[in-house]
């Protein structure tokens, strides 16, 4: 619960920043800053599990670049942060958009994970991060938005830890073999629908 | 009002389309691994083969006893070093005993006992340059006599027709890994207990009849007993035959037994859980349990002295255990061992004591000396960071360190100036 209670604060710390650079005005007429910030569901063979972000950049005619960071729960916990590049189409108010997310995946494993863990030494290393998709802005007016998408998203991530070699079928003895411990590995490819709901403002 | 129509409405749509294909998203999980393949010879080769062999060097250093001079050193599952330690400034490495399947081993006077596998070997050490095989007995260590499982019951083999596994060979494999169908492998071993072992200067019998062993070693002599412990069982050797050691009896204990420790007429038992006390003053061959002091599962070394047990527990994966700490124990009424203080450590594994100090390998935080003239505020008056330690043996003014890359020897004759005099 503390850690929920942690990952909403640092959230919100987040969505604060994201405003307060909003809040920094129009670089010029046709550069305009944009926060995007959304909540969302990593959907795959591992169940379903939640997801937020938030999108901090420019917006240019009809496309925007932007820095995003977020918190990731499939599987492991982890902190995606990337750039994000979007561009909308259509003349009215409410816009389909596409957007392309490529990045680095920060491994935050949770004391709850770790708990599972047979192996003190067990760590988790950083990989890619990525997401692609499309989706549907609704507009609430001048610069306000709700969004709604739906993507590919792809995170990796690397397990590794001293472990044994398979010893069977003499599991007793090799206990006492210097060779009896490797380094192991475990590669996770996590490849997941990301369905997204978001304020843009 | 619209707007909340149309966002329900394409919420739908997307809850269909998630429904459909989420499914289809599916992670690519891969463990890579090495896979070990043995190699093997025939048991009567194998025999042959353990003899004296020149020098080799140190590479993976596993449990020591010293007597005299001399320090016996295992590789651990592939023999003993013998190392003359007559000028601990200058340690030689003399000569090596070639014991594939070695773990263990226990010195007194010229007799060598060591484990094979499991055989148990008896060596005359009279010459450490030129040990002779004296005796071999048999499949006394069951669970670590994987030779013999396909050999018929009803005693009688040929030694021709079995195969001993003198090493392996190694290989990468990467292979499709599913963590929540087979969660990471689990031996049942001990990782850390593997390469450890440290002992007290003042051991059951006078210097140079019985070596000193380590806290963490599995064999141990008093007086005319050698005292072995695998898996789950103490067993007793009559050795009043040096080299016809013959298996007197054996007790079992209801946990996974990590170390064995003498102290007068007292075995102090390491095992997961716990640590036990028998007493073998009446009935040696058959020690009788007087005490036990339990503890969360983990690795677990121990000495003991008259009054006081010091067991370091460690984070060994295999043992289960998340603690790394020091427990020191009152062991004045064995019957009801008293808890007197924890400390706090990084991986603590062998000990060792010298009067008023206390040696622990802390693995990679090194050497700490602790004075314990009061046992309720020990007091680190020294750590030495050389190197990544597992055991030591700290006798006559000179620690000896296992390190992971070799022997370590230290002065403390003045503690204020505890210094490395070499590394080997």
């Amino acid at each position: 619960m503390q850690k929920v209670k942690s990952s909403i604060w640092f959230f919100c710390l987040l969505l604060l920043a994201g405003t307060v650079s909003a809040q920094q005005k129009t670089v010029s007429k046709s550069w305009e800053f944009r926060s995007i910030n959304s909540i969302g569901l990593l959907e795959a063979e591992n169940g379903s599990s939640f997801q937020l972000q938030t999108v901090n950049g420019a917006r240019y005619k009809s496309w925007f670049a932007g820095v995003g960071v977020g918190l990731d729960y499939y599987r492991y916990r982890s902190i995606p942060m990337f750039l994000d590049l979007r561009k909308e189409f259509g003349k009215y108010p409410n816009k389909v958009f596409v957007y392309a997310d490529l990045g680095m995946n920060f491994s935050w494993v949770t004391d709850k994970q770790k708990q599972n863990f047979y192996f003190p030494d067990d760590h988790f290393s950083n990989g890619l991060y990525s997401d692609l998709g499309v989706g549907y802005k609704l507009s609430l007016g001048k610069n306000n938005g709700l969004l709604i998408s739906l993507g590919y998203s792809y995170k990796k991530m690397t397990e590794t830890y001293q472990g044994y070699i398979v010893t069977y079928p003499y599991p007793t003895y090799l206990r006492d073999f210097a060779t009896v411990t490797q380094q192991q590995k475990i590669n996770y490819s996590l490849n997941r629908l990301s369905i997204k709901f978001g304020w843009q403002f | 009002m619209k707007i909340i129509y149309r966002l329900c409405t394409r919420m739908g749509l997307l809850s269909g389309f998630i429904f459909l294909f989420s499914g289809c998203m599916k992670d690519k999980i891969t463990k890579t691994y090495q896979v070990s393949t043995p190699i093997y010879q025939v048991l009567s080769e194998y025999r042959k083969a353990i003899k004296s062999q020149p020098a080799t060097t140190l590479t993976a250093p596993g449990k020591m006893s010293v007597i005299g001079k001399y320090i016996f050193l295992s590789e651990t599952g592939k023999g003993i070093h013998v190392v003359d330690n007559s000028n601990p400034a200058s340690p030689r490495n003399i000569s090596f005993i070639n014991i594939p399947g070695n773990v263990d081993m226990a010195i007194k006077g010229n007799t060598l006992y060591a484990d094979a596998y499991g055989d148990l070997v008896t060596f005359d050490i009279s010459d450490p340059t030129q040990v002779l095989t004296k005796n071999f007995s048999p499949n006394v260590f069951p669970d670590r006599s994987i030779y013999y499982w396909n050999v018929p019951s009803g005693g009688g083999f040929n030694p021709d027709s079995v195969k001993v596994i003198i090493g392996w060979t190694y290989r990468d494999t990467t292979v499709d890994y599913n963590p929540d169908v087979n969660p990471v492998f689990y031996s049942g071993g001990c990782a850390n207990c593997m390469s450890i072992a440290a002992t007290m200067a003042t051991a059951a019998a006078p210097p140079g009849t019985i070596a000193t062993n380590g806290s963490t070693a599995r064999f141990s002599i008093i007086n005319n007993y050698l005292y072995t412990i695998v898996f789950n069982s103490l067993s007793a050797f009559d050795i009043s035959q040096p080299y016809n050691p013959s298996l007197a009896g054996s007790v079992q204990i209801n946990s996974q037994v990590e170390t064995i420790y003498p102290f007068k007429d007292r075995l102090f038992v390491g095992t997961s859980n716990g640590v036990y006390m028998y007493n073998i003053q009446q009935t040696p061959a058959a020690p009788a349990l007087i005490g036990e002091f339990v503890h969360l599962r983990s690795c677990d070394p121990v000495i003991a002295d008259n009054e006081y047990a010091y067991i370091t527990l460690n984070d060994g994966s295999a043992c289960q255990g998340f603690s790394n700490e020091l427990q020191i124990v009152d062991i004045k009424d064995m019957s009801n061992p008293v808890l007197i203080k924890t400390y706090q450590l990084k991986h603590p594994e062998g000990l060792s004591k010298d009067g008023d100090h206390l040696f622990i390998c802390d693995g990679d935080a090194g050497l700490k000396v602790f004075n314990t003239s009061d046992l309720s505020n020990l007091q680190l008056i020294r750590q030495l960071t050389d190197a990544t330690v597992s055991d030591v043996i700290a006798i006559n003014g000179i620690a000896i360190v296992i390190g992971t890359d070799g022997i370590y020897e230290y002065d403390y004759s003045n503690l204020s100036d505890i210094h490395l005099i070499s590394k080997l």
